[in-house]
C-alpha cells in the first residue's frame, strides 16, 4: 500500500470556489475562470508515492507544483479532493490534529531555505523537536545528529548568517530530518543554489536516502534534476498533471507535445539506461546467437546510463552484453543501437492523456527504477 | 448652509458622564495617579547624583563608555539648573504614559497585524489620535479629572499610542512568509508562531516604535504641563508665561537631556533585548577587531550588579536623609496636612502664593503649589482638586469663572485693592495723559493697542466700552497677544524708544520697572477697581478653618506686596521660595500676625486650674452653648467637668451646689415651676438669648406665604397638613389656639408627632423641593441647616416668647467671680447659635466637643471675646 495518496485534489483561489470546481470537473478551462477572476492553481491532482520513493513534481513556474505540495501537509486547504497519509485523511483532520501530524511525521525543506535568522545553528536544527515539546538536551542530541547527517560537524553554534547558501540549506535539511518525519516534502530546495553545490546537494540527498528511506516529495522546475532525483515523476502545466511516470517513460514516451518540447533539451545519455535500450535477447535468437559469440565482450548491467557506454564502444565495436543484478545476460547493444537512442526523436505515444488520470499512476505500466 | 455643531452634543455628553460615570473616572484617576505616584516616589526618592550614577550605568550596559560618562553629565546639569525634581516627575510621567501605552499598543498592534478588518478600523482611528490636537482633549480630561497627572497622562497616552500600533503592525507584517510558513510547516500553533517567530524577527521594528512612544510621551508630558502636570513642562510653561527667558532656556535643556538619553537608550534598547539586535550588535564587535574595547559593554549581569548597589545606597541615604523635619511641635498647625494651591503666574498670584506657601510650611502643613491658566485654575477650585489660589480679581477680571463656578467656591476674604485697570504708555510719549488724548494720534500707535489675552476681563472692557465712550473705535485696533509679549513688546518699544500704547492694570511691577504713565480716565470708564480675594473650594473653610482663617485676615499693602514682587524679581526665577523667606525675614511678626499659631498664646484666666461642674439637658441650644463653654473654660485653663441631666433633676442638683451652672434656662415660662421651686438657693447670671419664639415655618422656595395669615385658602399646597411634634409639647397646645386665631382650624390639620419627625418631614421636603408646613420654634438649627422662614404672626397669637438664661448655684458669683462676669455678658446670636447647632449636628454624636472645637477655631477671637482676660 502507498504511503501517500491524493485524490482529485483541486485549489482554486479566489471567489465561489467550490462552483469552479464543478465547472472545472464539467471540462471549463483554467483561462475562462481566471476571467472571472478566480485562478485554479490545481485541478484534479491525483498520485500515488510508494514508501522511500523520491517522488518528483516538475512543472514551470505558475503551474500550480508549489500549491500541491502545500495541499499535501496541510498548509493549503484543498478546495476538494483529499490526500491520504498512512490511510489517515490529512485533510479531514482538525487544526490541532494536523499540526501534530506536520510536527511528528511531514516535515518540509523550503526554496529559500526559511532559517530562523534568530536562532542559531543548532536550535534551527531543533526547532521541530522544540515544537514537539523535546526536552533540551535530547533535543540538542538529535539537532546535532541531523546536523552530522547533513555534513555540518562543527557548525553547531554558529549563526545562519555566517553560512554560505548551500550549508544554509543543509541546515534546512537537518531541521526536517531531526523530527524524524517520514515523509519529505522538498519545496524547489536546491532551486536557489550555484549548479555545482545543487549537483553535491543531489548527490548528498540521494546518499541520504539509501539508508534513510524516506518518502519524499520533491518539487523542481529542472528536469534534469528531476531525471537524477525522480523514482517517478510527475509534469505539471496550468494545474494539471500531464505526465506520471518514470524518468524514462517521460523521455522516451512522452504523453503530450508538452513534455515532448519539455524534454528536448535533456541529456538523453545521462537518463537512458542500458536496459532501456538494448536488444532483448529473448526476442531476437539472433541475437542470442551472436550472444554466443560474443564470450568475451564486455557486460554492462542494465542500470548503467548510456553515457557510460561511450568509452567502451569508442575502444571496441563489438556489442556489450547487458545483465540483471544477478549477472544473468538479459540484452545486447551495439553500436548501431546506441547512437539510435540518442537519435531518436520522443514520439508522444498517448499513454497518459492529460484529463486521464483515472487509470491512476500505474497505467504508465513501468515500475520504478530503484 | 445650516449650522451644525456636533461640538454642542460632545458638551452635553461630557456633562452627562461627568455626573453618571464618576465612579469610572474615579477608578482611571486612581489607577493612574497611583501609578505615576509610584514611579515618582521611586524615581524621585533618590540621591540626584547616585541616581544619575544609575542612569550612567544603564547608558554603559547599552551604549557604552561615552554614553555613560555623557549621561553623568547631563543630569548634573539638571541637577545643577535646580530642575532635578521637575526632571524627575516628568521622566515618571513619561514611563507612567510610555508602561500603558506599550501594554495597550503592542496587543492592538498584533491584532491589527493579524487581522485586517481590524486593521483597517484602527487606521482613521489612529490618524485621529495622532492629529487631533491635544487641547482638545486636555480640556475635557480636566473636566473628568480635575487639573493634574491624569488628564496629563491620559493625554500623553491618547497621543503616543498611534507609532506603537502601527510599528508593531508593520513589524509583524514585514516577517518573512516563508518563515512563518516553515514555522507552520513544523506544527506550530499560532499562539507560538507569534511567541516563537513573528514576534522576535518583530522585535526591532516594534522597538522602533517604543522609542517613538516614548519620545512623543516626552513631547506631549511637556505640553500636559499646561494642565497641571508636574515637572519640567510646568517649568517651561511658567517660563513661557512669565516671560523668564532664563528658567525657560534650563527647563528646556532639561527636556532635552531627557529625551536624548531616552531616545539613545530605547534605541539601544534592541540590541539588548530582540535577537536580531543582539546578533548585529556581535557582529559589529567582531568586525572592529582590535578597536573591539570601543564598544565594550558590560554584561547584563554586571551592570544589574551595578544598578542595584547604587540604588542600595541611594536608598540607605534616603533612609538617614528623612528625619529633620522643618517644623517644631508647638507651631505644627497643619501636622503635614496637605494643600493644593494654584495660581495665575500674575505676579501678585506669584508673590502670594509663595508667600502663603512658605507660611504655611512654617505652620507644618505640606502646600503643593501648580501653576496653572485662569480657566483650569477656577475649574479645579470648583471640582475642589485645588483648595484655594490668592489672586482672584473680582468682581470684573475674573468675572466670568466667577459667575460660571461661584456656587462651587467661596471668596475667603479681600488682601488687596482696590486695583486698577488702564491703558498704559512710556512716560517720554509727550502730550497724552489721559485717554481723551489718544484721540487723532492713532498714527502715533501705529493705529495699535497692544493688549493681553483676549480671554482677559479687562479686554473686553476696553473693546466693548472704553474705545466707545472716548470715540476711539476705527482708529485704534486692539492686539490681543499675551500678557508676556505684551510686556516684550513694551519693553522693546521703550528699548527703541518708540511710542506705545499698552494695555495694563495697577498693581504691576511694569511701573516699578520703566517710567509710565497711567492714563487718565475721566468718564470712569475702565469702571471701579477690582479687590483682590483669596477664593477657596466649597466648604474650605469648614475643612481647614485655621487656613481659612489666616486667609480671611491676610491683607497687603501696597508697599509690601511691590516689595515682596521685588524680592521675587531679584531672586530670579526659581528662588521665589527663598525670596520669600528672605523677605519674611525682613518683616518680622509677619508670619505670627496672618498666621497665628491658634491657642498657642492663650492666655490663662484667673482661676485657672479650678473644676467648673457644668450641667445640661439635651436640649439642641443647651448641648451647644455647654460644650462652647467647656472648650472655652479649657482654653482659660478651667477644669470643667459636663454632666447630661433631666431638667427636674439638674435644677435640683445645683440648688443644693453640686452642679455650677447651666446655660438653658427658659425663662419666665418654660422653666418657671424649677425657677419657682428653687429660686432661693439660685442665681440668675443673665439672659444669653432671646426672645425665643414659636412660629409655624415653610421652605424659602414656597412663594406668596410670609405669614400666617397667607395661609387660608393654601392648604391644597400643603395637603392640609401641618407637621406637628410631641403632642404634649407646650407649643402644639399653644398652636392649637393660634390656627383659630387666623381661621385656619379648619382647613389644617396638625399631625402630632416627634421632634426628630418633623425634622426628617423638613429634610425629606426640602430636597424633594415640595411644599412643607412645620412646627418650629427660635432658635433651632433648622433654620440653619435648611433653607426654612419664619411665618410672621401679626396678631401676636404665639404670644410672648422665652428668654434663655445662664442659672447657677447660689454662691457661683462668689466662687467664680471672673467666669460669672463672663457669663453676664454671654450673648449669643440667632445665626450664630443656628451654625453651631448645625456644625454638631454635623459632627455627630459623641463628637460635639470636637464640633464646637472647630467651629471656635473659625471664629478666632471668639474666646477673647466671651473670656476677656484682663
Amino acid at each position: 500500500m502507498s504511503r501517500l495518496r491524493a485524490e482529485h485534489l483541486y485549489k482554486v483561489f479566489g471567489r465561489r470556489s467550490d462552483q469552479a470546481v464543478s465547472r472545472l470537473e464539467a471540462g471549463a478551462d483554467r483561462d475562462e475562470l481566471r476571467a472571472q477572476g478566480t485562478t485554479a492553481a490545481v485541478i484534479d491532482a491525483s498520485f500515488e508515492v510508494e514508501e522511500g520513493q523520491i517522488f518528483v513534481v516538475m512543472g514551470l513556474s505558475g503551474s500550480g507544483k508549489s500549491t500541491l505540495l502545500r495541499m499535501l501537509n496541510g498548509l493549503l486547504e484543498p478546495t476538494s479532493g483529499r490526500v491520504l497519509f498512512d490511510g489517515d485523511d490529512v485533510t479531514a483532520l482538525k487544526p490541532r490534529e494536523l499540526r501534530a501530524v506536520r510536527a511528528r511525521k511531514i516535515s518540509m525543506v523550503f526554496q529559500h531555505f526559511a532559517l530562523f535568522p534568530h536562532r542559531s545553528v543548532m536550535e534551527n536544527a531543533g526547532y521541530g523537536l522544540e515544537v514537539q515539546g523535546v526536552p533540551r538536551e535530547e533535543r540538542e542530541e538529535r539537532a546535532t545528529e541531523a546536523l552530522h547527517l547533513a555534513g555540518l560537524k562543527g557548525w553547531e553554534n554558529s549563526w545562519p548568517d555566517e553560512l554560505s547558501g548551500g550549508m544554509q540549506q543543509r541546515v534546512g535539511l537537518a531541521r526536517a530530518l531531526a523530527t524524524d518525519a517520514d515523509l519529505l516534502l522538498m519545496d524547489e530546495s536546491f532551486s536557489a543554489l550555484d549548479p555545482l553545490i545543487r549537483r553535491d546537494m543531489q548527490d548528498q540527498l540521494l546518499e541520504l536516502q539509501k539508508t534513510l528511506k524516506k518518502t519524499i516529495v520533491f518539487i523542481t522546475h529542472d528536469l534534469n534534476e528531476a531525471m537524477r532525483l525522480g523514482d517517478r515523476i510527475a509534469v505539471m502545466k496550468d494545474g494539471r498533471i500531464v505526465q506520471n511516470g518514470t524518468a524514462e517513460d517521460i523521455l522516451v514516451r512522452p504523453a503530450t507535445d508538452y513534455v515532448a518540447s519539455f524534454i528536448q533539451d535533456v541529456d538523453r545519455s545521462r537518463v537512458l539506461t542500458a536496459g532501456s535500450i538494448m536488444e532483448d535477447t529473448k526476442s531476437d535468437s539472433a541475437a542470442m546467437q551472436s550472444g554466443g559469440e560474443l564470450e568475451d565482450a564486455s557486460t554492462v548491467t542494465a542500470e548503467t546510463p548510456i553515457a557510460e557506454l561511450f568509452t567502451p564502444f569508442s575502444n571496441s565495436e563489438d556489442a556489450m552484453i547487458v545483465t540483471d543484478e544477478s549477472g544473468t545476460p538479459v540484452g545486447v547493444i551495439d553500436r548501431e543501437r546506441l547512437l539510435s537512442a540518442l537519435a531518436e526523436e520522443p514520439q508522444v505515444n498517448g499513454i497518459a492523456e492529460p484529463n486521464d488520470t483515472e487509470r491512476g499512476p500505474d497505467a504508465a505500466g513501468v515500475t520504478a527504477r530503484a | 448652509m445650516p449650522e451644525f455643531h456636533p461640538g454642542n452634543w460632545v458638551e452635553s455628553a461630557v456633562d452627562w458622564l461627568q455626573v453618571h460615570f464618576s465612579v469610572l473616572f474615579d477608578f482611571i484617576n486612581k489607577v493612574l495617579t497611583g501609578l505615576y505616584d509610584g514611579i515618582n516616589a521611586v524615581l524621585g526618592g533618590a540621591e540626584p547624583l547616585l541616581f544619575a550614577a544609575i542612569l550612567a550605568v544603564i547608558a554603559f550596559w547599552l551604549r557604552g563608555l561615552l554614553a555613560a560618562v555623557a549621561t553623568l553629565i547631563g543630569f548634573a546639569l539638571i541637577d545643577s539648573f535646580g530642575l532635578w525634581n521637575e526632571a524627575m516627575q516628568t521622566l515618571s510621567l513619561v514611563l507612567a504614559a510610555a508602561v500603558i501605552t506599550i501594554a495597550i499598543a503592542v496587543p492592538l498592534g498584533v491584532w491589527a497585524a493579524r487581522n485586517k478588518a481590524f486593521s483597517t478600523f484602527m487606521r482613521p482611528v489612529l490618524d485621529v489620535m495622532q492629529t487631533m490636537p491635544a487641547f482638545v482633549y486636555l480640556i475635557p480630561g480636566v473636566m473628568f479629572f480635575s487639573v493634574g497627572t491624569t488628564p496629563g497622562l491620559l493625554a500623553t497616552i491618547v497621543f503616543s499610542m498611534p507609532p506603537g500600533v502601527r510599528m508593531t503592525e508593520l513589524g509583524i507584517r514585514q516577517v518573512d512568509g516563508e518563515l512563518v510558513e516553515a514555522a507552520e510547516a513544523f506544527g506550530t500553533s499560532p499562539k507560538h508562531t507569534l511567541t516563537r517567530v513573528q514576534f522576535p524577527l518583530a522585535l526591532p521594528t516594534i522597538m522602533a516604535g517604543i522609542n517613538q512612544v516614548i519620545m512623543l510621551a516626552l513631547s506631549m508630558v511637556v505640553i500636559a504641563g499646561m494642565a497641571g502636570a508636574p515637572g519640567l513642562g510646568e517649568s517651561v510653561y511658567a517660563a513661557v508665561t512669565q516671560v523668564q527667558v532664563g528658567l525657560g532656556v534650563e527647563s528646556g535643556i532639561g527636556v532635552v537631556i531627557l529625551a536624548m538619553y531616552l531616545d539613545r537608550m530605547t534605541g539601544a534598547l534592541n540590541a539588548r533585548v530582540s535577537p536580531l539586535g543582539r546578533r548585529a550588535a556581535a557582529k559589529a564587535t567582531a568586525a572592529l577587531g582590535r578597536m573591539r574595547f570601543v564598544r565594550y559593554r558590560p554584561g547584563t549581569a554586571v551592570a544589574l550588579c551595578g544598578v542595584v548597589v547604587l540604588a542600595l545606597v541611594a536608598g540607605g541615604m534616603n533612609l538617614a536623609g528623612t528625619g529633620d523635619s522643618k517644623t517644631t511641635a508647638s507651631t505644627d498647625v497643619g501636622k503635614g496636612k496637605k494643600l493644593n494651591m494654584g495660581y495665575i503666574p500674575w505676579d501678585e498670584g506669584i508673590a502670594t502664593s509663595y508667600l502663603w506657601k512658605e507660611m504655611l510650611e512654617e505652620r507644618g502643613y505640606k502646600p503643593d503649589l501648580k501653576q496653572l491658566d485662569a480657566g483650569p485654575l477656577y475649574s479645579g477650585i470648583a471640582k475642589g482638586d485645588v483648595d484655594f489660589q490668592t489672586d482672584a480679581w473680582l468682581p470684573t477680571t475674573h468675572k466670568q469663572y466667577w459667575d460660571k463656578y461661584h456656587s462651587k467656591m467661596e471668596k475667603l476674604g479681600d488682601w488687596y485693592g482696590p486695583t486698577s485697570l488702564e491703558l498704559t504708555v512710556p512716560s517720554y510719549v509727550k502730550g497724552v495723559k489721559s485717554l481723551e488724548d489718544l484721540k487723532g494720534q492713532g498714527k502715533k500707535f501705529k493705529g495699535k493697542i497692544i493688549g493681553i489675552e483676549s480671554s482677559a476681563g479687562e479686554m473686553k472692557i476696553l473693546k466693548d466700552k472704553v474705545l466707545k465712550d472716548y470715540g476711539l473705535e476705527g482708529e485704534y485696533k486692539v492686539v490681543s497677544s499675551s500678557t508676556s509679549s505684551m510686556l516684550a513688546e513694551l519693553k522693546r518699544s521703550i528699548q527703541k524708544h518708540e511710542p506705545v500704547v499698552v494695555t495694563l492694570w495697577s498693581p504691576h511691577w511694569a511701573y516699578n520697572a520703566n517710567d509710565l504713565t497711567k492714563l487718565k480716565d475721566p468718564k470712569g470708564s475702565f469702571g471701579k477697581g477690582e479687590k483682590l480675594y483669596s477664593v477657596g473650594r466649597k466648604g474650605f473653610s469648614k475643612d481647614e478653618p485655621t487656613v481659612a482663617n489666616w486667609l480671611k485676615n491676610f491683607k497687603m499693602s501696597e508697599k509690601q506686596l511691590t516689595s515682596l514682587e521685588d524680592q521675587i524679581q531679584g531672586a530670579g526665577q526659581g528662588k521665589e521660595q527663598d525670596a520669600v523667606r528672605k523677605w519674611l525675614k525682613d518683616h518680622p511678626g509677619f508670619l505670627d500676625k496672618f498666621a497665628p499659631v491658634p491657642g498657642g498664646e492663650k492666655e490663662k484666666g484667673k482661676d485657672a486650674g479650678k473644676p467648673v461642674k457644668m450641667g445640661y439637658f439635651p436640649w439642641d441650644e443647651a448641648i451647644a452653648t455647654t460644650y462652647l463653654w467647656q472648650n472655652i473654660l479649657e482654653d482659660r485653663g478651667y477644669k470643667p467637668n459636663v454632666k447630661q441631666l433631666d431638667p427636674g433633676p439638674l435644677y435640683t442638683s445645683m440648688a443644693q451646689g453640686q452642679t455650677d451652672f447651666q446655660t438653658d434656662s427658659w425663662l419666665p415660662t418654660t422653666h418657671e415651676q424649677y425657677w419657682k421651686k428653687y429660686r432661693s438657693k439660685l442665681t440668675d447670671v443673665g439672659a444669653w438669648y432671646g426672645p425665643t419664639s414659636l412660629e409655624l415655618s415653610v421652605p424659602k422656595s414656597v412663594k406668596g406665604i410670609d405669614s400666617l395669615a397667607d395661609l387660608k385658602g393654601k392648604s391644597d399646597k400643603f395637603g392640609g397638613k401641618i407637621t406637628g411634634i410631641e403632642s404634649s409639647a407646650g407649643e402644639m397646645k399653644v398652636l392649637k389656639s393660634v390656627l383659630k386665631e387666623y381661621g385656619l382650624d379648619k382647613e389644617y390639620k396638625v399631625v402630632s408627632s416627634s421632634t426628630s419627625s418633623m425634622l426628617s418631614e423638613v429634610d425629606r421636603s426640602v430636597k424633594q423641593g415640595k411644599p412643607v408646613l412645620a412646627t418650629t420654634w427660635s432658635p433651632h438649627w433648622v433654620y440653619s441647616k435648611y433653607p426654612m422662614k419664619k411665618l410672621k404672626d401679626p396678631k401676636g397669637a404665639w404670644g410672648k416668647g422665652d428668654k434663655i438664661h445662664v442659672t447657677a448655684k447660689k454662691d457661683f458669683g462668689k466662687d467664680f467671680p471672673e467666669l460669672n462676669g463672663w457669663l453676664k455678658n454671654f450673648k449669643m446670636s440667632e445665626k450664630d447659635l443656628g451654625s453651631l447647632e448645625a456644625a454638631i449636628q454635623k459632627g455627630g454624636k459623641g463628637k460635639e466637643k470636637q464640633s464646637v472645637r472647630k467651629w471656635m477655631d473659625k471664629r478666632p477671637g471668639l474666646v477673647d471675646e466671651l473670656a476677656p482676660v484682663k
